[in-house]
């Protein structure tokens, strides 16, 4: 007995400071922190959180602001309209006379708006189905994994531009609001997070302590939400930075096809207003697309780093 | 240890088969049975260790699995303090389950897939005692630091994670879990396994002085002999689904009847390298337990087989007082006196 504990002591020992109640996630966050790139991408979306949060105080002017004509922008008191780069507006003005640069600082509260909220939809369906179908099994998981399949096999880019213009026209009301794009985004990116899911749910299933629990009594119910979940939250974790990132992307590419919310100001939106102008004034739609690339690229980049240091077969 | 002959599991022609499935995309055809345990019966007496060996496949975990309705029998009767546990546990009468849960306890054989990666030995411990709320919420922390010292464990060990523990330490731990109900019975499928040689003492003298100690009743399941005669009163030999011996462990060692038995003692390794040891090798691989040798599923291996042993399956008789044998031929009696 004592030879155990002495053993199992030095190993302990061993371990870097503040080795007490180490929890897989502070683990985890060691592992983050030793990754350069993660962090780099961390760092992406730390400045883009920053950006929205104090949009007022990065911009240079406020939002929808025609400079040359708005009184809060009146400059030399002409319009500024498809200007160059310059000193008074360091992307340029688009064909309007906003200030690209200002008007991209407000367009970072709509992207999280859009990556967030679609990815929160798309994620409760993707864990509900997967974890359903991966505990219950059976016929239940026959069921839901051709459901699924059904979603995986229709285009879904195609499906979500008919989708809206269908929508568009009907409910000719809705036609403002983002929030209709971020629904339709998040009910159709679900199936390939959920089959990720249930996957991993059937791979936890198996351990001996889900029939350790079992055989204690526990209910269905503790075991789904105090085992299960937990030991499958990593996933859902880094499925869930890389969706915002797609969903980001996708609601850019369906805005800069037309498809979008017209009153709403987002990249892909920006775009699509400078679109027709890309000869005489590129900067009005380049700026808004590097700005999707780059939130983009800080998105993947952090879920390609949690799920390094998240994946199980890495762990000790 | 006095031996009182009464009995707390009596398991009554136990059959558990898995059927076998053709991969099928939508109709699945059944292709046969795995079968894993056929017709076994077996009784253990209170206080007592009983062990259950045979090697890897015999069926040895499915009876612990099914005797916790881990896994629910194809057919048969298992008796719990003479109340029929197997309906009870079929009918899933919450409280009544519950009740039997509390009595009847798992120890995994792998100590480190048995524990949440995700949480406290203090969670782990406190688990059981809230699921069954048998004690009153104002007690659990005091009950969970009593059953770590129990085990052998120091309070702070409470506040740490299983990946942060030794894999003997962690089966510390299931005991405690399985302690923490006050269980009368407790099945251990081969706890000391995994563990390395110098821990696996430990283990079983702690499982041993915690049945002195709290009267506990053990199934021990294991395929390594040397531990079952360190811990057992009485072992069952299995082969290929059937038990075919019952003894006292000390009866079974010294004077083995059944010729699978004489076999798995002759291959018990010798500390002595220049000791000679008569080892018998048997013939073949252990059949599919899909399709087992028709009447005695030992015959097309066994060096004693005769005519009949092809033909009539031999009854699990009582050879001599306590001595259950299987056997139409069996071995020679002192003969392989070690």
């Amino acid at each position: 007995m004592t030879s155990d504990r002495k053993m199992a002591q030095t190993t302990l020992e061993q371990r870097p400071a503040g080795g007490h109640r180490v929890s897989q996630w502070a683990l985890a966050w060691r592992r983050l922190k030793k990754n350069k790139v993660a962090i780099a991408g961390l760092g992406i979306v730390g400045i883009f959180i920053v950006m929205a949060a104090f949009d007022r105080l990065v911009a240079l002017y406020p939002p929808k602001c025609i400079l040359g004509v708005s009184p809060a922008c009146q400059l030399d008191g002409r319009l500024h309209s498809n200007s160059p780069p310059g000193l008074a507006y360091p992307l340029g003005t688009d064909i309007t006379g906003y200030d690209v640069y200002s008007e991209i600082v407000y367009g970072t509260r709509a992207a999280f708006l859009i990556g967030v909220g679609a990815t929160g939809l798309t994620m409760l369906i993707a864990v509900v189905i997967g974890l359903a179908a991966g505990y219950f099994g059976g016929w239940m998981d026959n069921l839901l994994m051709r459901l699924t399949e059904v979603f995986l096999v229709i285009p879904f880019f195609l499906l979500l531009l008919v989708f809206l213009q269908v929508t568009i026209k009907l409910a000719p009301a809705n036609t403002g609001s983002i929030w209709l794009v971020v629904f339709v985004i998040g009910a159709f990116s679900w199936p390939g997070a959920a089959r990720i899911i249930r996957g991993e749910v059937l791979r936890v299933r198996e351990f001996e302590f889900i029939a350790a629990s079992r055989q204690i009594g526990a209910s269905s119910y503790r075991i789904l939400f105090r085992h299960l979940f937990p030991n499958v939250l990593h996933i859902i974790i880094v499925l869930a930075t890389l969706q915002i990132a797609a969903s980001i992307l996708t609601e850019a590419a369906v805005s800069f096809l037309g498809f979008g919310a017209p009153g709403s100001n987002t990249w892909g939106q920006q775009m699509y207003n400078s679109a027709n102008y890309v000869e005489q004034a590129w900067w009005g739609t380049l700026f808004p697309a590097v700005f999707v690339t780059l939130m983009v690229m800080g998105f993947n980049l952090l879920g390609n780093g949690l799920r390094d240091a998240l994946d199980p077969r890495l762990r000790e | 240890m006095t031996l009182t002959p009464e009995t707390v599991l009596e398991v009554k022609e136990l059959t558990k088969h898995f059927p076998v499935y053709e991969r099928g995309v939508i109709l699945r055809r059944k292709l046969g049975d795995v079968h894993a345990v056929d017709e076994v019966s077996f009784g253990i007496r209170k206080n007592e260790t009983f062990g259950l060996v045979g090697e890897s496949g015999c069926g040895k975990t499915t009876i612990a699995k099914c005797v916790l309705y881990l896994e629910p029998p194809t057919s048969g009767k298992i008796f719990f303090n003479g109340k029929n546990i197997t309906e009870i546990f079929k009918e899933g009468k919450k409280d009544l389950v519950l009740a039997l849960r509390r009595q009847m306890q798992y120890i995994f054989q792998n100590p480190y897939s048995s524990l949440d990666p995700r949480m406290t030995v203090a969670d782990i411990i406190m688990e059981p005692l809230e699921v069954h709320k048998h004690i009153p919420r104002s007690q659990w922390q005091n009950r969970m630091y009593e059953l770590l010292r129990m085990v052998g464990l120091e309070d702070y060990h409470a506040e740490r994670y299983p990946h942060e523990f030794s894999g003997g330490q962690r089966q510390r731990v299931c005991i405690a879990r399985a302690l923490a109900v006050d269980p009368q019975f407790i099945a251990a499928d081969e706890p000391v396994a995994s563990l390395d040689v110098s821990v696996r003492a430990q283990i079983l003298n702690l499982l041993q002085e915690l049945q002195q100690k709290l009267g506990i009743t053990y199934l021990y399941i294991s395929h390594d002999l040397s531990t079952v005669r360190h811990i057992c009163h009485r072992v069952a030999v299995m082969y290929l689904g059937k038990i075919v011996e019952i003894a006292e462990t000390d009866e079974l060692f010294e004077n083995p009847l059944h010729p699978y038995t004489v076999a798995l003692l002759s291959a018990i390794p010798v500390p002595d390298p220049r000791k000679k040891t008569h080892r018998i090798i048997l013939p073949g691989e252990v059949p599919s337990p899909v399709n087992p040798p028709p009447a005695c599923r030992f015959h097309p291996r066994c060096p004693r087989r005769i005519d009949i042993c092809s033909k009539v399956e031999p009854p699990l008789l009582e050879v001599r007082p306590g001595h259950w044998l299987a056997c139409h031929n069996p071995w020679p009696s002192k003969r392989l006196a070690s």
